[in-house]
């Protein structure tokens, strides 16, 4: 799926201020990038109208807009492949290879972003571990462990589990085997704050540079959660962060969790699926997993822009005058403050 | 936390540029001053140069600063020292420090030499203590290894296991069965089938492990593997090799296997690579107390196994759990004392108050001593002479009230237990007590019942004479018995009131009310009023008290305010209810609220400056009235705002504001604790973490507020609009959205903000007050009421401030929900009036809410935020969860007190007691008549069995393990009560005196007491912090573990003396106790509601880890500098 033969387009954004990019020429032609506050990075797919992914853009392709203002793209980034940094002239060339223990030698920066920050996708999976969830919990397990799986060399994978409170069963790892030890380790029962762990997640997630996305695995019920899914859903908009739930309940008996779900994955740049049996859960993650795999990565600095309340996001393909491809992008993230 | 080095640096070059100058008296000078790093390295620099004395004075220095390096210095101070006697003094200390350090082999030859140099204080010898206890112990096998049963049982990892029956024990009794709902039996519930199940798991497991008690699978493709999957409800998806993939194939079996933490990622990755997997699978044993036979019935000893026995009998689990909490000996006598039907029967009477028995030679000590022994023996009718019969009869006596009666006398002592068990009284107060009719008892509910009960003994105060001090006078309470304005208390008390005459009249009334199983609110009114009044310089006046009195139950919950100054006029407190009165009959709802919220904000603000010392105590009273003045008779909201900006200006003149801040930028300096702090980099960070919460709840500047008012009055005299002013406060307002907007329906009709609390945010969103302005253009009159629409704003500004100085750490409510600071709730549900209640939490959980929100006064706030908050601590041990009722009352601990004008000596003279505990524990182990002494002090605070453990483990010579069952809080008990007594000696006993004579107005208990006790909300009626040096309380009915957590006072001494060890500067616990604390939370994993050891095993392990990275960060600096 790597050429551009299909048309739609569907737009994951991510706009991350917390976790942005600035380049320094200080080595000559390899720049290096340091995570700087008013950065922002969107993370988006594109599909035909028959859902299909389309592949292959290239930067210049895109036109970002916030709040009507074009934006100027500075590094860009197809699937899992490393980033490149966008030059003035729409041309790209690769960012620098630094390690933990070389990068950014001589600014002693603790932001210091590695060009591999980029590579793959931070997955955050949170599992529903609450009474609620009893009945299939071993089920979900084993589908959570098949995703885990199946992810991409290159994406980094936490699992999260939740009932009354957060437990961070594993944390951000590419070891599959760590992951799925951590899973296994999980324990079921007590009362569902779902939101307030997902926030909790959010809060983990925002703190991780790169691309990330947040899998929920719950069956909806929650009722012990402080925090409202509206204001979670605003800390993922303005972190940049996608929500993905997999609902293991009938969407149609629950109508009001239903809704929560696909408003606050909408409105992130994930989905929401209703995967009652096992099978249609593996479906969901599946069907995850290849949206992860087809996505764009995109960071810029945002132009001037006097609004410091919540700014609109457009994401552009000016390859596609006809409007043929479908574009689903979040509204667009408000500015953290400058305390 | 940066370390001294600059000082460092300079002291090194003055140690060696001047040679033999007094070092001991610079570094007490910077010791005095915080900087003990530096006072540490001058005199390790002088003892390198070998100066004369140089070597012990570093050696004290590091001893009395709890520095590993002691030992070592004070090898090194013996090897030096030239007289016999120091020589003595300096190898006695070693002595003790090797014990407390658990290096017996080193405390064995150190002794050695002690005597060999002359002395001779201690009689006994270093015993080595074995590997495991001393003794055979019988021991039963549970199938698998412990960590699985622990997972399933619900168990903590760390618990001995000595310890996993007893809390096995409680948890089956608690949690493992529930009525049949279809017939009276009992039936399991989901906790013990799940138990149930796992161990024939488990056995299966054992059967496949065979003789070596090892699951060992050698290859994938194997007999053994598809076993073992069967049993684990699991089988392979794909071939063997990379493409192995374990899944579910029987729910009820991979449930157990995943739930019991069976390690099934490992032999899944073992399948995948070929490699063999090795599990080691032998049965757990743990010793059981009295050895298997005896819970085992005649039926059972003939083929049944233990476990199975003890799971499926709640009443053999009880009565393990009541003898597990005796000591030894009492435990002992009393099982052969009652016939095992007997003693099964009443079990839960011993589970509840069988923890303060005692029996000793045979004889049960009683509560009162000597002088109370014929008062017990006439109650219950045999002599606590015979010691087994006494229980017996104590316990079988009246379905537990006479033991919950000494239960509650047993945990007192001084005065108070000499008033309570006065022979007489004690019989009148039980009799009251004990009432007609005995049934249902204390001990029958799942939780002790005897709550009011355990409060007004432990919270009764005698006077100088020994007798009941009552508030007010006795006509007050007899007035509330018989003219009580909601009815009657009880229709005997009441006729009984009538000829009330003698204190002990009203505190036998309160007795009788002790066993009520309702809300008890004369004992309530009695505490809290009795607490006002403790504090007080002088008592309140009957006319007071008795207002307070009738009106409690409406204003009750604002008690804790008033209790705040000590000095508080009987006309304050009348003007508050006053007050408080005519706000509550305002008619409209949206200006009651404001004006409750707008006052009861600032009298909150005058109660942190109060209890930080911003305000003196000679201008708390006047202040209070004069900002309450304004509130009578409100009628609308121009008044209200005028009313608001007047307190804020009282407050700020109180606390000797110059006015040359703005008015925001002073109250958030006086809100973090200092207005003009020595310690910048604290101050700066609290501040900080309070401004990110105003701006999260988009909080609109007092200052901004005041500046506009007063433009408005210049626009009314012809200025022009001041449109940067304006636009500053338009572009705050319009951040204000309601999330209604993107609901559904459905969740439209479920969402419940409140009526008035959405009208209230709503009224602000809507608000174009730039054009409110134009229209009203220069007339006076217009422009009055636009000011009216600033009222709800400085509402919230006001109520924020409360909320941000009582943020708990993380605050992630605060910081996610832009709404919280406005949607508190001053009205409350319909029906309901709220405006002077208890803070409450309210709407948790989704979609019944837009998230939690406050309901209520803003008197519980502190705890209220803290509940809140606890739910996104996140528990760092597996499984765990963070422990409700316990954590909020941490948390409020942590972040009411302020450090900012303690001194580095009073943190120094707290920890010394603690290291007195300890010095005075370890010489117990070598001196028979100091550890009678020391057991016997320690009694008062500890329960019986943990003091017998103790005597035991002494003996043993286990010093360090007996140091680890004392808590810091009991310890400091201890060392207080120790020093009162002549046996008080040796140098940190001096040092203790010497230093309290030299600063007494500074270094003395009460000072100590207010900088590192705890609020007390429910004990105490008071936020204010402090130190009761009370016996940790159980659990109790009614109010689970929050009034144990009040009486916890451990924590804080513990931080205290972990301050003192790492040198830190006091300011600077402003930061790190609620950082600490948080970690302690996290890192608790109990077994059940009473499990502090777990708390406390806690609060070690995040002091150990603190200390080893001060230390390693102190020896880094050390060597850079000396580089």
């Amino acid at each position: 799926m790597k050429s551009l033969r299909r048309l739609g387009a569907v737009a994951t954004l991510l706009a991350i201020p917390g976790a942005s990019v600035r380049m320094s020429a200080q080595e000559g032609e390899r720049p290096v990038f340091r995570v700087k506050v008013d950065m922002v990075v969107l993370a988006f797919n594109v599909t035909d109208n028959k859902g299909r992914y389309i592949n292959g853009l290239k930067p210049s392709d895109f036109r970002i807009l916030e709040d009507g203002i074009v934006q100027k793209i500075a590094t860009f980034a197809e699937g899992n492949r490393p980033a490149v940094q966008v030059l003035e002239d729409g041309t790209t060339r690769p960012l620098i290879a630094t390690t933990p223990e070389s990068g950014g030698a001589g600014t002693a920066s603790a932001a210091e972003l590695r060009s591999d920050a980029f590579i793959g996708t931070n997955v955050f999976v949170l599992f529903d571990t609450s009474n609620y969830m009893y009945r299939g919990f071993v089920y979900a397990s084993d589908a959570i462990a098949d995703f885990i799986r199946g992810l991409d060399r290159a994406d980094s994978v936490a699992v999260y589990t939740f009932s009354r409170n957060l437990n961070r069963a594993s944390p951000l790892s590419r070891d599959r085997n760590d992951v799925i030890t951590g899973l296994r380790s999980a324990v079921a029962g007590d009362d569902a704050a779902l939101y307030n762990a997902l926030l909790l997640t959010l809060r983990d997630a925002s703190k991780v540079p790169g691309r990330k996305v947040v899998i929920v695995f719950s069956n909806g019920p929650d009722n012990a959660s402080m925090v409202a899914p509206d204001d979670v859903r605003a800390v993922a908009e303005d972190e940049g962060i996608p929500i993905y739930v997999i609902s293991t309940a009938d969407a149609t008996k629950d109508v009001t969790s239903s809704a929560v779900f696909r408003r606050i994955s909408t409105r992130t740049g994930g989905k929401t699926y209703f995967a009652k049996t096992w099978q249609k859960q593996v479906e969901a993650f599946e069907s995850i997993r290849e949206d992860l795999g087809n996505s764009y990565t995109i960071t810029y600095y945002p132009a001037q822009n006097p609004n410091e309340g919540f700014r609109k996001i457009a994401v552009e393909i000016v390859s596609d005058p006809g409007k043929k491809l479908r574009v689903r992008a979040r509204p667009g993230y408000r500015p953290r403050a400058g305390f | 936390m940066r370390l001294h080095s600059a000082a460092l640096l300079i002291l090194l070059a003055a140690v060696s540029g001047q040679g033999q100058q007094d070092a001991n008296t610079r570094a007490r000078e910077l010791e005095s001053k915080g900087d003990g790093w530096g006072a540490r390295t001058l005199l390790q620099q002088a003892a390198n140069h070998g100066e004369p004395g140089a070597a012990r004075d570093y050696a004290e220095f590091l001893d009395r600063h709890k520095d590993p390096a002691a030992r070592e210095a004070y090898r090194t101070a013996i090897a030096a020292a030239d007289g016999r006697e120091s020589r003595i003094a300096l190898a006695r200390r070693l002595v003790l420090l090797d014990l407390i350090a658990g290096d017996y082999d080193s405390a064995s030859k150190d002794l050695e030499r002690y005597r060999e140099y002359g002395g001779a204080e201690f009689s006994g010898s270093v015993k080595v203590p074995p590997a495991s206890e001393a003794g055979p112990v019988a021991v039963v096998q549970i199938p698998g290894p412990i960590r699985s049963f622990s997972r399933m049982a619900a168990l903590s990892p760390d618990l001995m296991p000595k310890d996993v029956l007893t809390a096995l024990a409680r948890n089956v009794v608690t949690n493992g069965y529930q009525a049949s709902s279809s017939n009276e039996a009992l039936e399991q519930t989901e906790y013990l089938k799940l138990v149930v199940r796992y161990l024939s798991q488990a056995r299966e497991l054992e059967k496949l492990a065979g003789a070596g008690k090892t699951i060992r699978i050698e290859q994938c493709e194997s007999a053994e593997a598809a076993d073992i999957l069967r049993v684990l409800g699991y089988r392979m998806r794909g071939a063997c090799g990379g493409d192995v993939v374990l899944e579910t194939v029987n729910a009820t079996r991979a449930f157990l296997t995943i739930d019991s933490g069976f390690p099934l990622a490992e032999l899944e990755q073992a399948l995948r690579t070929n490699r063999p997997f090795v599990y080691d699978y032998r049965p757990t044993e743990v010793p059981v107390l009295f050895g298997p036979e005896y819970w085992l019935s005649s039926r059972d000893k003939q083929g049944g196994v233990f476990i199975d026995v003890f799971l499926s009998d709640p009443s053999v689990c009880r009565l393990y759990l009541g003898l597990s909490k005796l000591d030894r000996e009492t435990a002992e006598v009393l099982r052969k004392q009652m016939p095992a039907q007997k003693i099964r029967v009443l079990s839960h009477v011993i589970d509840f108050f069988g923890g303060m028995f005692q029996i000793r030679n045979g004889k049960a000590i009683v509560p009162g001593g000597a002088p109370s022994a014929k008062g017990w023996s006439d109650l219950v009718g045999e002599s606590p002479d015979s010691g087994g019969a006494f229980f017996e009869k104590l316990i079988a006596r009246d379905d537990g009230w006479m033991a919950s009666y000494f239960d509650a006398l047993a945990r007192v002592d001084g005065p108070l237990q000499a008033y309570l068990t006065e022979p007489e009284r004690m019989k009148r107060f039980y009799s009251a007590l004990r009432g007609r009719v005995t049934s249902p008892g204390p001990a029958r509910p799942v939780f002790r019942s005897n709550t009011d009960l355990m409060l007004l003994t432990t919270r009764l105060r005698v006077d100088s004479q020994g007798r009941a001090v009552i508030p007010g006078s006795i006509d007050v309470w007899k007035n509330l018995f018989i003219n009580h304005p909601h009815g009657k208390y009880d229709g005997k008390l009441t006729r009984l009131a009538t000829s009330w005459k003698e204190p002990d009249d009203v505190v036998e009334a309160l007795f009788a009310l002790c066993r009520k199983a309702v809300d008890n609110e004369p004992l309530k009114i009695f505490m809290a009023l009795s607490d006002m009044d403790r504090r007080r310089t002088t008592p309140m006046r009957p006319e007071t008290v008795d207002r307070l009195a009738r009106e409690y139950r409406t204003y009750g919950a604002q008690y804790s305010l008033l209790n705040e100054l000590p000095t508080l006029s009987d006309r304050t407190i009348n003007a508050f209810l006053d007050t408080a009165k005519e706000i509550s009959q305002i008619g409209n709802n949206e200006l009651r609220a404001d004006t409750a919220g707008t006052m009861q904000a600032l009298a909150g603000l005058w109660q942190i400056f109060c209890r930080q010392r911003a305000i003196s105590p000679d201008a708390a009273d006047e202040a209070l009235f004069e900002l309450l003045a304004p509130f009578g008779r409100m009628r609308e909201e121009y008044e209200l705002f005028a009313a608001g900006v007047s307190g804020i200006k009282v407050l700020l003149k109180a606390t000797g504001s110059t006015g040359s801040e703005s008015p925001q930028d002073r109250m958030i300096a006086l809100l973090a604790g200092s207005p003009s702090p020595a310690d910048t980099d604290s101050h700066r960070q609290v501040v900080q973490d309070m401004m990110r919460i105003f701006e999260a709840q988009r909080l609109v500047s007092i200052t901004s507020l005041m500046d506009l008012s007063e433009h408005l009055d210049r626009i009314a005299q012809g200025e022009r609009l001041n449109t940067a002013l304006v636009n500053r406060i338009v572009s705050r307002v319009s951040e204000i959205n309601l999330p209604r907007a993107s609901l559904s329906t459905a969740e439209r009709n479920a969402f419940a903000f409140g009526y008035w609390t959405e009208k209230h945010i709503d009224n602000q969103r809507k608000l174009n007050l730039r054009a409110v302005i134009e229209k009203a253009g220069t007339d006076a009159e217009k422009l009055r009421e636009v000011r009216g629409e600033l009222a709800g704003f400085l509402r919230d500004t006001l109520v924020g401030f409360n909320y941000m100085h009582y943020a708990p750490p993380g605050a992630q409510v605060l910081y996610t929900n832009p709404l919280f600071v406005r949607s508190h709730d001053f009205l409350g549900m319909q029906g309901s009036v709220q405006t002077w209640r208890q803070t409450e939490v309210l709407g948790t959980g989704w979609p019944s809410s837009a998230g939690g929100r406050l309901v209520g006064s803003l008197s519980g706030l502190p705890y209220a935020l803290a509940e809140a908050e606890q739910n996104f601590l996140v528990p760092t041990r597996e499984q765990a969860l963070i422990w409700g009722d316990l954590v909020p009352q941490m948390i409020l601990s942590s972040k009411i007190p302020r450090w900012w004008n303690v001194s580095p000596s009073q943190v120094h003279w707290l920890a010394l007691h603690l290291q007195y505990a300890e010095s005075l524990l370890a010489e117990s182990a070598l001196n028979a008549e100091m550890r009678n002494k020391v057991l016997a002090e320690l009694d008062k605070q500890a329960v019986p069995a943990r003091v017998s453990l103790v005597d035991r483990l002494l003996e043993e010579g286990r010093v360090r393990e007996a140091l680890d069952n004392v808590t810091p809080s009991e310890a400091y008990g201890l060392s207080i009560r120790m020093l009162r007594t002549d046996a008080a000696s040796g140098p940190i006993a001096v040092e203790i005196r010497e230093m309290a004579k030299a600063d007494p107005e500074h270094i003395n208990y009460r000072a100590v007491s207010r900088a590192f006790g705890t609020p007390k909300p429910t004990l105490a009626n008071s936020y204010n912090p402090e130190l009761l040096n009370l016996r940790t309380f159980p659990t109790l009915m009614g109010y689970s573990s929050r009034i144990m957590a009040e009486s916890w006072e451990s924590s804080m001494l513990y931080y205290a003396a972990l301050a003192d060890e790492m040198h830190l500067l006091p300011s600077q616990l402003n930061v790190l106790v609620p950082e600490w604390t948080q970690k302690t939370v996290e890192q608790i994993f109990a077994t059940h509601l009473e499990d502090w050891p777990a708390l406390l095993r806690s609060l070690r392990h995040v002091g150990d880890e603190f200390r080893a990275r001060t230390r390693k960060q102190f020896a880094a600096e050390q060597k850079a500098s000396l580089e």
